[in-house]
């Protein structure tokens, strides 16, 4: 048995040795019914349990979108004790009765075989009972457990030989036996043009291009009507020359060989005619055959496919090809890919298969050797879970087979090139062409688009992530406080140390519980409770005891509202649309609305008029809770002054942390959660668009390290002040779903008393909207993981921004009522804005129009010039990663700052600033006076105050223009 | 418009003798009953699967259970991931995991690998529950399937429950009493106090397109608690949960009335019948769950919901009607209930049933469906394609309703489809679902191509 994995998706240990998961192959019976379907007025009658038939119908309808009428001997308890000679006689009498049909495949299954059913001698009855019946019977033992469908396919074919009373001698001269493995009609439909080019008269089994693939008609005939005649069968033992298109045909079931030992019929056995060397072996083999030269026609489609495959050919030598299905579909498409240089790093047939591993092995060793790719793994017996595992393993980049690929696509974003059988997910499954010139150029045409779509969608982010962050880090590293870089290197040197020590040593480090924190809190608010003031950790226990979030076990009784006082936010998270929401701390979808403090305080109010057991306050955003501090400071204040026994909390990305710190323990605020998703600033960078610290705007590796560094600071000045963390992971599929635990690790280390670890939800229109979430046995596996480190909160119920009441409801529209208002609509950008809003296309992947920015600029590196004061705006292009500078256009000064001002001629001044900017979508400066900016605002134009360089700078607003950005930091900005 | 061009078929209509007694024509009296219940005929091409397909249906939408198919591989790959029941959390029961049974396996018996198999899943996924389904042979072949899984529980400390569903020990509907049975394992018997009881399972919607969210979200609103479905979304711990409802609701009857009267049995839950398949029949479940629980406020409340609902799709309706009005329908589906739903739903746009049949259907639904249909429409159980097409054919059916093996035939004779199977991609039940399943017929029934063809 091949190596047996489950799929990855599903866990990630263990081997499941004797469990097949997900299987890719069939059943005999499904390749002996579809085979009869090839010889004309052949239907099928399946000796079992009705459910085969049923099944196999269902799987072939879908596919060939055709009626696909198989019958069963519906065998019954009593047929499977006594036998079920009585079942299978009357099926054929009604089989006979409704179809009328020129032969009948009998075909067993997994029940008639194991019961050990008689079918030779049941037949041999049933005609000693109607002598006169012309009907042929073709009987095949196909039980589910002795093969796949492609064995069923040929031991159909062999039977149909040798049931079929020969005549050879009705054969026309030089007639040509066409013997087809498993291919599609639209296949043979070429196939028997191929040979009727050559003038040729050829019988082809099984046909099955009519009836598996019918045209439309004014008649329907129940019996498949197309196909090949038996009349013509009789004579194939008269032919000249049997090819057999099939590589790896199962012992006995060789219909060539069957025609040659008995009749003499030469047999020559060839690979499917798929790809340049098998093309032309069957085309060599036809003109000799016919002793005629290659019709012009297929002479110009070999060119034409020569030349396609020097076209693609640099594309497909990135191609690492996962090859799955039938043994000679396997073999067909790896040499196919081979010498297209496409390297099958996976190739997996289904079923088991003498010979296939070692003919298979030698054809990938040939393309692997040329580029030089290591590793990569042929197997036989293999399941989806095999196929899952190695195509990731490898890094496989496009999947050749059936569309039970599709869920490893779905769930690994490789590419499906959907041919062979079943495609149940796509139509045309009937018409799918690879063999022949024409086919193999269609198939590699499909093959190359493939690969090209995928790099087309990835190659700038890859670029990007790979380069353009490391020329920033420089810039971050003159930036950063040194102090922060001390931290950061602190606690990483403090990490390796804990992952080289014993596993226990995680374990010893935990730090105590909440309730039992030694530190002492510097200043509690008026009115706590005296015995507490005495003892600040007695309120943290209190406090902490009647937490619904850090204590779950009151989740159930006591209930929290979070006070949406904090729109804007300090980073861009890539799992974050910024519509005043926030993936992480709020469920998608958006905060009902953005409250002022004294706002927040009257809600407040209600809450606790309305919910019981109302005893925690928390700002959670929508934004970042400390990015306007003094809004939620204030909002505290209030509630605090009002009922000094509330528990406060707050959540934040940390980025101020350190700066807020002590401001917030002297506030009361009791539990602060953090979140933090990695501990590598590499990893953050990929989970930030930007950090933006003091007029700075940090992307890529160096947000990673700003924001880790502050956290890493913050999170311990919090402990020291005795204040409970709670450290948030969202893990998130592919990127941090490795090193959640280092987090966990570190923030144990840094005294954290909680860590919660949170599903991605994947928010359209974000970054990672497209990813796929983890799943819940994976957070699970994850959680359990964590533990080691930090107790875990696995009551997370991931709430809103505005939650009200407790974990597991939401009271919000509740409290909205008794405020006299239904749930408002969402607050969207401000109309100005709005209109500058990119508009996209799907909202799957956003592709941004160039947006035209000017800059105030002296330097032309960093904006660095007043609004008023510029003597000039450089203005630049950009799609949102590619900055281009345009031009650079003068302007007459409207404020030269000394001069007397006369009101007219300023207003002229500034008339002109703006026509030189009137096509931008927002204009940089350092600083933009109240009234200038309310008229740019008034042209659509939004008025953005930075320092930062021009080209991040540029990015930045054009990502928060196209993100549907509010207006809120664009408003302060301007006023600062 | 379909049918523009007459199709015609090539072969006499025949109807097989031993199936005539399954065929009547309406006649707007109660005569004698339709033969039904009744095994497939040999050779006769019937359109129902197995015992085992019927017990996986059911279960299978237990999301966080392990599936076992203990048998050789046709099964498995036959009916992985068929079927549109949606998740709110694990996926595991989107894969299918089989024993893939091997000559050598039937020779030498298949326990040992079973017994390996389990005990890799167990430690491989820590699954709540592992259900063996043994297929065909397995019993055949002299596994003691029942005895390896109770090693297997007392070995691993989870349930481990054995499926025995050969296919040919009956038909599908054998395999819904099995999943039932195998239910009821999980579920235990132990009653809970009638006096604490609360809220509902609904019986039957396996949540197909997110069916079940949808009625679920329905009752919400109404302030009915549903505790679990049986089966839709469905995970071991909420199924424990079952014995504290109020009330069964049961949506597919055809396949969870007998689990519902065994509930009712052992845990003292009564049941009701109930359909979300059209505007009537929607309405008056809604009222009809409200009634049985009891408080006037809810009833009150479902009343001005569903006069709100109705009243909001009285312009689809209006929309629509016109031009579907005076066509003619005919019905293939599983199971009675369904068929009943359509035909009234068909009516609603006023269109007229000329063809109705089952695959499981039991009497009670027939004589429903007789004093339902307009006389001379053709009622029949366990049909065949032969039989399909010459009552479409003769009858003029302008749409079918049926599953994916009917769609082909109905295409070939130039008859428009509505899919109502098992894998649909859009929600057909509730007030929702009635837009969509007028979207549905009028887009094949009013496609352009018929005018071409």
């Amino acid at each position: 048995m091949a190596r047996r994995n489950e799929p990855p998706q599903v866990k990630e240990r263990g081997a499941l040795v004797d469990l097949n998961v997900n299987p890719c192959k069939m059943c005999m019976p499904m390749g002996s019914s579809t085979a009869a379907f090839g010889v004309q007025g052949c239907v099928t009658i399946l000796h079992g349990s009705q459910g085969c038939a049923t099944y196999i119908r269902r799987h072939m309808a879908t596919h060939y979108n055709e009626p696909v009428d198989i019958a069963s001997s519906a065998l019954t308890e009593q047929g499977t004790v006594y036998g079920g000679e009585g079942n299978l006689h009357k099926g054929i009498d009604n089989l006979i009765r409704l179809y009328d049909p020129a032969a009948i495949c009998v075909s067993t299954t997994c029940l008639a075989e194991t019961i050990g059913e008689d079918v030779a001698g049941m037949l041999g009855r049933w005609r000693e009972k109607h002598p006169d019946s012309k009907v042929t019977f073709v009987p095949v033992a196909s039980p589910g457990y002795g093969g796949s469908q492609f064995d069923g396919h040929f031991r159909f074919l062999r039977a149909l030989m040798e049931s079929v009373e020969m005549r050879p001698q009705d054969a026309p001269p030089r007639q040509l036996n066409l013997v087809c493995g498993p291919m599609s009609p639209a296949d043979m439909r070429f196939l028997k043009r191929l040979v009727a080019s050559f003038g040729i008269e050829a019988v082809v089994v099984p046909d099955l291009s009519e009836n598996l693939d019918r045209a439309r008609l004014p008649v329907y005939d129940r019996t498949p009507a197309g196909g090949t005649p038996l009349a013509r069968i009789a004579t194939m033992a008269g032919s000249a020359l049997t090819i057999e298109l099939a590589t790896f045909v199962p012992d006995g079931c060789s219909p060539g060989a069957y025609l040659h030992d008995r009749f003499g019929v030469p047999c020559t056995r060839l690979n499917l005619p798929v790809g340049l060397r098998d093309i032309d072996a069957l085309v060599d083999e036809l003109t000799a055959f016919a002793g005629v030269r290659m019709p012009a026609a297929l002479a110009e489609e070999r060119g034409r496919y020569l030349d396609a495959m020097i076209d693609s050919h640099k594309y497909n030598a990135e191609g690492r090809a996962v090859v799955f299905g039938e043994p000679d579909f396997c073999y067909a498409a790896v040499r196919l890919c081979v010498e297209n240089g496409v390297v099958p790093v996976v190739t997996a047939a289904g079923s088991r298969c003498p010979g296939f591993e070692e003919e298979l092995r030698r054809e990938v060793r040939e393309a692997a050797d040329r580029f030089l790719v290591d590793r990569w793994e042929v197997l036989e017996d293999a399941d989806f879970g095999d196929i899952e595992r190695l195509a990731v393993e490898l890094r496989a980049n496009v999947m050749i087979g059936s569309s039970d690929g599709r869920r490893i696509e779905d769930a690994r974003g490789i590419p499906l090139v959907r041919c062979a059988f079943p495609i149940h997910d796509h139509v045309g499954g009937q018409r799918v062409r690879t063999l022949g010139y024409e086919g193999s150029l269609t198939l590699l045409d499909r093959i190359t688009n493939a690969l090209l779509q995928r790099k087309e969608e990835g190659f700038r982010a890859a670029i990007r992530d790979e380069f353009y962050d490391n020329t920033l880090l420089s810039q971050a590293h003159r930036h950063r406080e040194s102090a922060s870089h001390e931290l950061l290197a602190e606690a990483n040197a403090a990490l390796a140390e804990d992952r080289a020590t014993a596993p226990g040593a995680a374990q010893a480090a935990r730090p105590a519980a909440p309730g039992a924190a030694q530190s002492s809190l510097p200043v509690i608010l008026s009115g706590a409770r005296s015995a507490e003031s005495k003892d600040p950790a007695l309120a943290l226990a209190r406090k902490t005891a009647q937490h619904p979030c850090f204590n779950g076990g009151c989740a159930s009784e006591n209930a929290r509202i979070h006070l949406a006082v904090a729109p804007a936010c300090n980073i861009s998270c890539n799992y974050c649309v910024r519509k005043f929401d926030c993936a992480n701390e709020s469920r998608p979808g958006v905060a009902s609305a953005v409250l002022s403090p004294n706002e927040a305080f009257e809600r407040y109010r209600l809450a606790k008029e309305r919910v019981p057991n109302l005893t925690t306050v928390g700002v959670a955003g929508p934004g970042d809770a400390l990015a306007d501090w003094e809004r939620t400071r204030a909002t505290l204040e209030l509630v605090a002054q009002d009922d000094p026994d509330m528990t406060f909390c707050l959540s934040t990305n940390g980025l101020l942390l350190p700066r807020f710190a002590d401001d917030i323990a002297r506030l009361g605020v009791t539990h602060v959660t953090v979140t933090m998703n990695a501990v590598d600033p590499a990893v953050a960078g990929r989970i930030y668009r930007f950090a933006r610290l003091d007029g700075v705007t940090y992307t890529g590796e160096a947000a990673g390290a700003v924001l880790l560094a502050n956290q890493i600071a913050g999170i311990k000045r919090l402990v020291e002040l005795g204040v409970a963390v709670k450290v948030n992971t969202v893990l998130v599929a592919g990127v941090n779903d490795g090193c959640v635990e280092d987090v966990g690790a570190l923030c144990a280390k840094l005294g954290a008393a909680y860590h919660n670890v949170m599903q991605h939800i994947p928010v359209a229109g974000s970054v990672f909207g497209d990813l796929p979430q983890v799943s819940r046995t994976r957070l699970d596996e994850v959680r359990k993981r964590c533990e080691a480190h930090l107790p875990q909160m696995y009551h997370c119920r991931q709430c809103r921004a505005d939650a009200v009441g407790k974990l597991s409801e939401d009271l919000v529209r509740a409290v909205e009522e008794a405020e006299g208002r239904r749930a408002a609509e969402p607050v969207l950008a401000d109309p100005v804005v709005a209109t500058l809003v990119v508009p996209r296309a799907d909202g799957a992947r956003t592709r941004h129009a160039p947006l035209r920015i000017a800059v105030a600029s002296r330097s032309g590196s960093v904006v660095d010039a007043h609004f008023g004061q510029a003597a000039s705006f450089m203005v630049y292009e950009t799609d949102g990663t590619v900055v281009r500078y345009v031009e650079t256009r003068e302007t007459e000064r409207y404020c030269t700052g000394q001069e007397a001002c006369d009101p007219r001629a300023k207003a002229d001044r500034l008339e002109r600033s703006l026509a030189a900017v009137r096509d931008c979508a927002a204009v940089l400066a350092l600083r933009i006076g109240q009234a200038p900016a309310d008229r740019l605002r008034a042209c659509g134009i939004a008025p953005v105050c930075t320092c930062d360089a021009v080209r991040p700078a540029v990015l930045a607003a054009a990502a928060e223009l196209s993100a549907g950005m509010t207006t809120i930091e664009f408003k302060e900005a301007a006023s600062l | 418009m379909p049918g523009t061009t007459k199709v015609r078929s090539s072969r006499e209509a025949v109807v097989l003798d031993e199936r005539k007694a399954s065929i009547l024509e309406a006649d707007g009296c109660a005569g004698p009953g339709i033969a039904c219940e009744q095994a497939s005929a040999a050779g006769a091409v019937s359109q129902r699967a197995c015992v085992f397909c019927g017990a996986r249906v059911v279960l299978n939408p237990i999301t966080d259970a392990f599936h076992i198919i203990h048998g050789p591989i046709g099964c498995s790959s036959y009916t992985w991931d068929i079927r549109g029941s949606l998740t709110s959390g694990q996926d595991l029961y989107r894969h299918s995991f089989s024993t893939d049974l091997s000559e050598t396996d039937v020779i030498f018996g298949g326990e040992k690998k079973l017994a390996r198999a389990i005990d890799q899943t167990v430690e491989a996924h820590a699954p709540n529950v592992v259900f063996v389904y043994a297929t065909c042979i397995a019993g055949v072949i002299g596994d003691d399937v029942g005895a390896v899984c109770k090693a297997a529980e007392e070995r691993h400390g989870i349930r481990v429950i054995p499926v025995q569903a050969p296919g040919f020990s009956g038909h599908k509907a054998q395999g819904y009493r099995l999943a039932g049975d195998a239910i009821m394992k999980l579920i235990g018997t132990t009653p809970f106090p009638r006096d604490k009881a609360r809220g509902i399972n609904i019986l039957g919607d396996f949540n197909l397109a997110g069916e079940m969210w949808i009625v679920k979200n329905y009752l919400a609103g109404l302030g009915i608690d549903v505790i679990t479905g049986i089966t839709g979304d469905s995970c071991c711990d909420e199924l424990a949960c079952a014995p504290q409802a109020k009330l069964n609701v049961v949506q597919c009857a055809g396949s969870m009335t007998a689990l519902a009267k065994r509930m009712e049995r052992d845990l003292g839950i009564p049941y009701i019948k109930v359909s979300f398949y059209g505007i009537e029949d929607t309405v008056s479940s809604l009222m009809r769950i409200a009634e049985a629980l009891g408080e006037p406020e809810t009833v009150e409340r479902t009343r001005v919901f569903c006069e709100e609902q109705t009243r909001l799709l009285d312009p689809v309706v209006a929309r629509y009607r016109p031009r579907l009005e005076g066509r003619r329908a005919a019905i293939y589906v599983g199971g009675g209930f369904k068929a009943i739903s359509l035909i009234r739903q068909f009516r609603e746009f006023g269109m007229d049933a000329v063809m109705v049949g089952t695959q499981t259907g039991r009497p009670e639904d027939y004589e429903v469906i007789r004093s339902l249909v307009s006389p001379g429409c053709v009622v029949l159980d366990d049909a065949n394609p032969s039989e399909l097409e010459k009552f479409m054919l003769e009858r003029g059916a302008d749409i079918l309703v049926g599953g994916v093996k009917e769609r082909p035939l109905a295409y070939k004779l130039g008859v428009a489809f509505c899919d109502h199977n098992h894998e649909r991609k859009h929600p057909l039940a509730g007030f929702v679902g009635v837009r969509n399943f007028a979207e549905e017929i009028n887009s094949s029934m009013n496609s352009p191509v018929w005018t071409y063809v």
